[in-house]
């Protein structure tokens, strides 16, 4: 056999290899996260329910339902719309997982943007996994994700995304982006059918309140801030005054008239929610870290965010204690208790939500505490 | 010395042994850097980052392999020819006129896609036989191509690393024609005087009617077009007509390839794709090497040190900084340079017009796709004027380049200004 072929039987011997290893790694990606619910869960729907076409999809997500025994108002609190935004999930399955509702109404979605977690951005080497460990000592473990959908699900993107309800042009990978796609279309692609699957449940549950929960890299300037449409400046101000008597330092802004496909502009125009976008500091998705890994993520200490930050190149303060977890889920948390408790006051329609970590418990703990 | 550094030394400098030292292909050495730095960095041989890193560019690896099937299928049937006596033919009379129309329509499928490959493959390779007939050298015509294909990608209406920059920091992107147009259209007319003109002004006809392929358009008549026109058809509407399926560039290359069997000459179809392919699969091999090494340099903290020390500049050295890292980074992947650097650089000249400077930054990421070792423009450039040394491309194109970055800084430094003036 002559030489070159043998290097090209080896080669292919070791492609195949590669192939094999790292196809499983990322199909593996495909199983779903393990979510225990709080005995006071009362309902679990799909959010196929409000689209069927999405049923048997990755477009299909978990709805979680606690209802209290008093009738009341109701919120929705949005998790994973951009899986690479830890906090965001982490603070809707500890909802989930401890949540008791005594008045009104609270749905959790925490892995809106399920088809997100079933990989990973290339060039950004994002951990595949994150993990905490419970009081019982067992490690949870859940996916890192993606900003966008899979491109297995949504493929190809366009040259250009043009959002459909305002003509607003972006680059064509935001095709892919849940919070560039609402109110979403029936008929459009598997994005824009989660964003109207969304839109509609808020539309038939009659949804008052809706939170989605964010993270932004250190030096975007929106940040530590809730972004509001207009109509829900009012309450969200007072949800700043007890948001400061926690300790939290949270900017509130107005969302922009000609940003389009976000939910704090498109739920407020198209439903009668009153919508609510939080945004916390994670060092893992911004341009500026130094080494991408899952404890970067986790504890969000980084040298790079450090200088940059004695540099006044960043919008939230940054010192070698990084923004851990804890105090970016304890602030999303706190968010949403103080911002429900604004509502309530203004809408005459309350929500009680009890036995979740406020935010000076959450800094206090470790988020495995509250996973069971 | 940081271990980032440390690792960045590791990489270039085993980069650079495969390359010189060892004479690998590029891409191989850049799988070997890659793996040089993951081991330097404690992450052993990190498979699924190697791979993971790879999927960047296979949008637009499809769109290389299927752009020139396309190029070869309209060559082969003649097409080619029949266009380029048409327009010689047509305008020979007012060769000014001539250059600045064959700049624009190579500018043109880059304007619509925002990619300078099919730029570059589609109408740079048609309009270049033009070129060289008019009697201007191949590598003035390569820098041309090249040069035209990155002032399309970056013209309006499709400006993808403006598009990138934007969704970086939440910003819609309206209000860019305008900028764009500023940017793109003189720097076109200018480039193709400055490279061409000396050449054509004393054009004489009679010397390069015979070399005009006339015979094929009696022939064929104008169903020898269709390839061509079936695509600028195929790219107008799937960028103007919303309900146009979204089927990808390359599928458009592959139905106008697809007509080119039927409206000329006859060629063996699967050979003519075969070779297709085999010629840019050196490039394909590089794009898969570059996302590896940009998935490592992510990974072990790299890309920070080189993102950190860009932006960290003081006053004015922040602008040389631009005008430098930008394009540079661009070695790797013009959009991953307006995605890694473009929003910082964006986020740190806050102040200023944001419309302006997102353009102008856009202008300044074009740059990196002449800069080696992916250089898309200039590689695809010398392939289609047959010029086996892309550096002597590189090399001619050194003025255009060097105007366009200062033009860029221009328009980033006085954005304020430039704004008010334009209303913007």
């Amino acid at each position: 056999m002559k030489k070159h072929t043998i290097t090209a039987l080896l080669l292919t011997v070791v492609v195949a290899a590669v192939c094999v290893y790292s196809g499983n790694l990322f199909l593996s990606l495909r199983a779903d996260d393990v979510i225990i619910p709080s005995k006071d869960l009362t309902e679990v729907r799909m959010l196929s329910d409000y689209l069927p076409k999405l049923k048997g999809t990755r477009g299909d997500t978990a709805i979680y339902i606690f209802k209290g025994e008093e009738e009341g108002g109701k919120a929705l609190v949005l998790g994973g719309t951009h899986p690479n935004e830890p906090s965001s999930y982490t603070s809707a399955v500890i909802l989930v997982e401890n949540a008791k509702v005594t008045v009104g109404t609270l749905y959790v979605i925490p892995q809106a943007a399920r088809s997100a977690f079933t990989h990973n951005d290339s060039q950004e080497a994002s951990p595949l996994y994150v993990h905490f460990e419970n009081s019982k000592g067992e490690v949870r473990k859940f996916r890192y994700g993606s900003r966008a959908v899979n491109p297995i699900d949504q493929w190809p993107d366009p040259d250009v995304y043009e959002h459909a309800s305002s003509g607003q042009l972006l680059s064509g990978s935001e095709t892919r982006n849940l919070n560039r796609a609402y109110p979403g279309r029936e008929d459009g692609n598997l994005t824009e059918q989660v964003a109207f699957a969304i839109t509609e449940m808020i539309k038939k549950e009659n949804i008052g309140l809706t939170f989605d929960l964010h993270e932004a890299s250190p030096e975007y300037p929106v940040i530590n801030a809730t972004v509001a449409h207009e109509k829900s400046m009012d309450f969200a101000a007072f949800g700043l005054f007890e948001l400061d008597m926690y300790g939290i330092d949270m900017a509130l802004e107005p969302s922009p008239v000609n940003l389009h496909g976000l939910t704090h502009r498109e739920l407020g125009d198209y439903t009668d929610t009153y919508p609510l976008l939080m945004e916390t500091a994670n060092a893992s998705q911004g341009r500026l870290r130094g080494a991408t890994n899952e404890k970067l993520a986790l504890d969000g200490k980084d040298k790079f965010y450090v200088s940059a930050g004695e540099l006044g190149m960043l919008y939230v303060p940054y010192d070698e204690n990084g923004h851990p977890i804890e105090e970016r889920v304890g602030r999303h948390l706190q968010g949403v208790l103080s911002y429900t408790a604004a509502y309530n006051d203004f809408s005459g329609t309350p929500i009680v939500i009890e036995n979740v970590p406020m935010y000076e418990e959450m800094i206090a703990a470790k988020v495995g505490d509250y996973l069971n | 010395m940081s271990i980032e550094l440390i690792i960045f030394l590791v990489m270039v400098g085993t980069f650079m042994a495969g390359c010189f030292a060892a004479k690998l292909p590029v891409s191989v050495s850049m799988l070997l850097a890659s793996v040089a730095g993951a081991l330097v960095g404690g992450h052993g041989i990190p498979v699924r980052h190697l791979v993971e890193g790879t999927f960047a560019y296979i949008d637009t690896i499809l769109t290389i392999a299927t752009a020139m099937v396309f190029m070869k299928v309209v060559e082969k049937s003649g097409a080619l020819d029949a266009l380029s006596s048409l327009i010689i033919e047509k305008f020979h009379k007012v060769p000014s006129l001539l250059l600045i129309l064959v700049m624009l329509v190579i500018m043109f499928p880059g304007m619509i896609t925002g990619s300078s490959t099919a730029s570059v493959l589609s109408a740079g390779s048609i309009m270049a036989p033009i070129l060289l007939l008019l009697g201007i050298p191949k590598v003035n015509v390569g820098a041309i191509i090249a040069m035209g294909g990155i002032l399309g990608m970056i013209a309006p209406p499709t400006n993808v690393p403006a598009m990138i920059i934007c969704g970086g920091i939440d910003m819609p992107y309206v209000g860019f024609t305008l900028p764009l147009a500023l940017l793109t259209f003189p720097l076109a007319i200018l480039f193709v005087l400055l490279l061409g003109y000396k050449y054509v002004r004393k054009l004489d006809y009679s010397l390069i009617e015979g070399q005009l392929d006339k015979e094929i358009r009696k022939t064929y008549g104008v169903k020898i077009y269709l390839p061509i026109l079936t695509l600028a058809a195929l790219m107008l509407a799937d960028s103007l007509i919303p309900a146009f399926p979204d089927v990808g560039t390359p599928v458009l290359f592959l139905i106008a390839a697809f007509v080119g069997l039927f409206t000329g000459k006859k060629f063996k179809v699967l050979e003519t794709a075969k070779d297709a392919v085999q010629d840019v699969l050196p490039v394909m091999g590089i794009l898969m090497g570059v996302g590896m090494f940009i998935q490592i340099m992510t990974l072990t903290g790299v890309r920070g040190l080189i993102v950190n020390a860009s932006i960290s500049m003081p006053g004015p050295l922040l602008y040389a900084a631009m005008g430098l890292a930008i394009p540079a980074f661009g070695a790797i992947s013009a959009f991953g340079s307006a995605s890694v650097l473009g929003v910082p650089f964006t986020l740190a000249m806050i102040s200023g017009n944001q419309v302006l400077i997102v353009a102008a930054l856009s202008l300044l990421a074009g740059v990196g796709d002449m800069v080696p070792p992916t250089a898309l423009a200039g590689i695809f450039a010398a392939q289609v004027v047959d010029e086996p040394k892309y550096t002597r491309i590189l090399k001619r194109s050194i003025i255009p380049i060097a105007v366009q970055i200062l033009y860029a800084l221009t328009f980033i430094i006085f954005s304020t200004p430039i704004g008010k003036f334009l209303g913007i």
